[in-house]
């Protein structure tokens, strides 16, 4: 393992997603893996990775279908030190302070969260492409915070239960190449079908994407496989990456096509020659 | 026959070739001998053949002259005839001697370029190994497309640059002495070009004077000897044609002077000595360009700076590139050859802004102007916020469903309470390890190993041979269609041939190797299927064109 310096920091941000809708669902299907389960694996994961280093940073933003939230940090964390003190949550167990107030305030975070949850019925998808984007933010203004001297090498795990949603394509498509200029990995842990856009995502920025076949066991994936960074990786035996179909939809019938024509203007894709654009004329 | 526009260079009688007598003939482009009293040429070589010329040595009876060939092949001629005989062959000698190199060179470049690219190209060597010495395909196919890509480049590269001229040619010849008293002067043609370029009035003389009044050899002698040429310029009013050059020189020096140098940032005027007072510094006079005042040796000094600027302009101006053929042409030179002067003269300021701006600023670190963009017109728009994303089955919730699971998430997280101790059981986590490692169920992709780990290099090496020998005759082979000439067709068929004769010399052993070796993959399958779609395409061609005929 490399011994990291005092100037390099690691950063992991966590996207959960808790779509309610989703979840809820998944209480009644498989009771033994509920959100909470969810929540306290990626709990460990967090405290585990920062824990690897002392200079190790920690993000978990959840992706709700309503908006994008950091369960951590959060903004009371900064002014906040007073009073957080004070309802002294010593756990009792001698852990580490930083890690047990960590996961309270994860705790109160997803909890304001979901109470705050309003019925809606045409906002049923998880907002991921605007989570990553809050992440790639965030990333960004850590990396501008940094003392003189220290460097950063951060990524994104994505924990995705609910299904893909198209409309977010090209937004998810930029937040991929963002990321990919900026050298941030987005690595992808799936509990239920598999995410194109996530496989592509995992493919482009050089992370790994996993679908997992046993819920139940998802803190020991996400140990094994998705703590180490980029350079240990290397020098691990991982799941080989998967094979991913980069074969375009035709805007016509939205098929997968192998071989179409682009209009010269809009680009779209069409699987059957005509001379007008459906989309731009 | 000797073709009626050929052009008969020299005639000589009484040769004899193999025992008979005849005439040999010496034309433009060959050499030709015909037996005495017949019209025919019995002997004739294109001068292009012929390697070289050997002569019998001077005391021998017999005066002959032989040509060898590029073939090995010899030809010998006898001259016979008594009296002029030797001066017959000598003449032959030195009009072959004259020619025989101009026709050599061609043969020659062609053989030389053809190695060289070989000896460059490993692969393209490996490429003719394998199909023209195995002759499976020709070498004349081989080098068709390849050469002419060649010969174009030859051709654009000639673009002559311009030599520019050292300051110092002048010095640079060096007068050496004869031993009594003379000079020896050594003069290139270099060096000439270099004075006519930087003293155009010379070159001017030149073409004046050579050679209806004086052969070059006196005008360049007549030249070291003007004072013209020497370091004191003392117009002694000599009746020398190069006193009009000395004129003509000062004319240029003053027009330079008076244009100034157009540079806004520089003020040469300041650099003028300046006395402080009297006694410090020069004279207390103001200095003036006349050459009244000033004492001899000034004078010659000032006549030396004079002439040292004079030349340093020149050849500035000759370097250039511009053509200079009146001093007013000179004087305008100086002016746009010192900075960036690139407006016209006229204006002052606008140049001392454009010098500024280029001092201030870098090309590179501007900003990108905002392009003029166009805008996208879409009728349909949405089709964008999904993209070339396929339609899946997406599921239906209804909205009883949507309610019921978020109230029951509600109602979960309400009382959450993360308890990291039992998150997940030891045997669940140890089924996860099993699952994570070599050969458990999200590893089976690594089983296979990869193909080029399995294949010997050696196998792996021969096998990119393959493919570029054959991917080149597979070139050749598709290139004929579509088939118009007969000249296509005949090489449509003998391509489907030469296919064929590669598959069974070199494809099927290679083949017949890999499989002794037990290696099970299929490393020829795609070669195969290459071939087949050649054979398939011959097939249906010759069948249309049965058809046609018939």
């Amino acid at each position: 393992m490399v011994m990291a310096s005092e100037d390099e920091v690691s950063l992991l941000v966590i996207v959960v997603d808790v779509n309610p809708i989703w979840w809820g669902q998944q209480a009644n299907r498989e009771p033994q893996f509920t959100l909470s389960k969810c929540l306290d694996a990626v709990m460990v994961m967090g405290n585990s990775h920062l824990v690897m280093t002392r200079t190790n940073k920690l993000a978990i933003i959840a992706s709700h279908c309503q908006e994008s939230h950091f369960l951590y940090p959060c903004k009371l964390w900064k002014s906040g030190d007073g009073h957080g003190d004070d309802n002294a949550s010593t756990s009792g167990d001698g852990k580490y302070e930083l890690l047990s107030v960590a996961n309270d305030f994860i705790a109160e975070e997803i909890k304001n969260l979901m109470s705050r949850t309003e019925v809606k019925g045409n906002q049923t998808d998880t907002l991921l492409a605007g989570s990553l984007a809050k992440a790639l933010c965030y990333i960004h203004r850590v990396a501008k915070e940094l003392e003189a001297g220290q460097e950063i090498k951060s990524r994104i795990l994505v924990v995705k239960a609910a299904e893909d949603c198209a409309l977010q394509y090209m937004n998810f498509m930029n937040v991929i190449f963002a990321a990919q200029k900026q050298s941030i990995l987005i690595d992808a842990c799936v509990l239920d079908s598999d995410s194109g856009l996530l496989q592509q995502a995992c493919d482009i920025t050089g992370g790994l994407y996993l679908k997992i076949p046993q819920k139940i066991a998802l803190a020991q994936y996400l140990l094994w496989v998705f703590l180490p960074d980029s350079d240990q990786r290397s020098q691990l035996v991982l799941p080989p990456p998967v094979h991913v179909d980069y074969r375009a939809a035709c805007f016509c019938h939205r098929n997968l096509i192998e071989i179409g024509y682009v209009c010269s203007v809009c680009l779209s894709i069409f699987c059957n020659f005509s001379p007008i654009c459906t989309t731009c004329e | 026959m000797a073709a009626l526009s050929e052009e008969v260079l020299l005639v000589v009688k009484r040769v004899r070739q193999r025992k008979q007598d005849g005439t040999l003939y010496l034309m433009a482009e060959r050499i030709a001998w015909g037996p005495e009293g017949k019209d025919r040429f019995t002997v004739s070589h294109l001068y292009a053949d012929i390697r070289c010329q050997k002569i019998s040595p001077d005391g021998k009876a017999k005066i002959q002259l032989q040509l060898v060939l590029h073939t090995g092949e010899s030809t010998n001629l006898h001259f016979s005839n008594e009296s002029t005989a030797l001066k017959d062959r000598d003449a032959a000698k030195d009009l072959l001697q004259q020619l025989l190199p101009k026709f050599k060179k061609r043969a020659n470049k062609e053989l030389e370029e053809k190695n060289r690219m070989l000896q460059e190209d490993p692969v393209l060597f490996q490429l003719y190994k394998d199909l023209v010495v195995c002759q499976v395909i020709s070498a004349e196919e081989f080098w068709a497309n390849r050469l002419s890509i060649n010969n174009v480049d030859h051709s654009l590269s000639n673009n002559k640059q311009e030599v520019g001229i050292s300051a110092a040619f002048l010095a640079d010849i060096r007068p050496q002495t004869d031993g009594c008293n003379g000079l020896r002067y050594n003069l290139t043609s270099d060096i000439i070009e270099s004075i006519f370029r930087t003293y155009p009035a010379v070159k001017q003389k030149y073409g004046e004077n050579v050679p209806h009044n004086l052969t070059e050899k006196e005008f360049w002698t007549r030249f070291f000897q003007s004072h013209y040429f020497h370091r004191d310029r003392i117009n002694t009013g000599l009746q020398d044609i190069f006193s009009e050059c000395a004129k003509l020189d000062e004319k240029g020096l003053k027009s330079m002077v008076f244009q100034g140098v157009k540079n806004p940032m520089v003020d040469l005027l300041s650099l003028e000595d300046k006395s402080l007072e009297e006694g410090y510094g020069s004279n207390s006079t103001a200095p003036s360009t006349s050459n009244t005042n000033k004492t001899v040796k000034e004078n010659s000094n000032s006549a030396i700076i004079k002439r040292f600027n004079h030349h340093s302009t020149m050849v500035l101006a000759a370097g250039s590139g511009k053509k200079a053929d009146a001093p007013n042409g000179q004087a305008c030179e100086t002016s746009s050859t010192d900075g960036n002067s690139r407006d016209s003269d006229f204006f002052q300021p606008p140049i001392k802004k454009v010098k500024i701006q280029d001092v201030i600023e870098y090309e590179d670190l501007h900003r990108e102007n905002g392009k003029k963009t166009v805008a996208l017109n879409l009728k349909k728009s949405d089709r964008y916020s999904h993209g070339p994303v396929p339609l899946l089955p997406q599921q239906y919730t209804t909205s009883q469903d949507i309610v019921n699971s978020v109230n029951c998430i509600k109602h979960e997280i309400a009382s959450y309470k993360p308890c990291l101790t039992q998150v997940m059981s030891s045997s669940t986590a140890s089924s996860a390890i099993a699952a994570l490692s070599p050969g458990g169920v999200l590893m089976q992709a690594l089983a296979q190993q990869a193909i080029n780990q399995m294949v010997p290099n050696d196998v792996q090496e021969e096998m990119k041979h393959l493919y570029t020998a054959a991917g080149e005759l597979l070139r050749h082979f598709w290139s004929c269609f579509p088939v118009n000439t007969p000249f296509l067709e005949e090489k449509v068929v003998k391509m489907r041939s030469n296919l064929e004769r590669f598959q069974m010399t070199k494809l099927r052993p290679f083949q017949e190797k890999v499989q002794r070796q037990y290696l099970s993959t299929n490393l020829t399958g795609h070669l195969e299927d290459m071939f087949q779609m050649a054979y398939n395409k011959f097939h249906a061609w010759q069948t249309r064109r049965m058809m046609r005929k018939t």
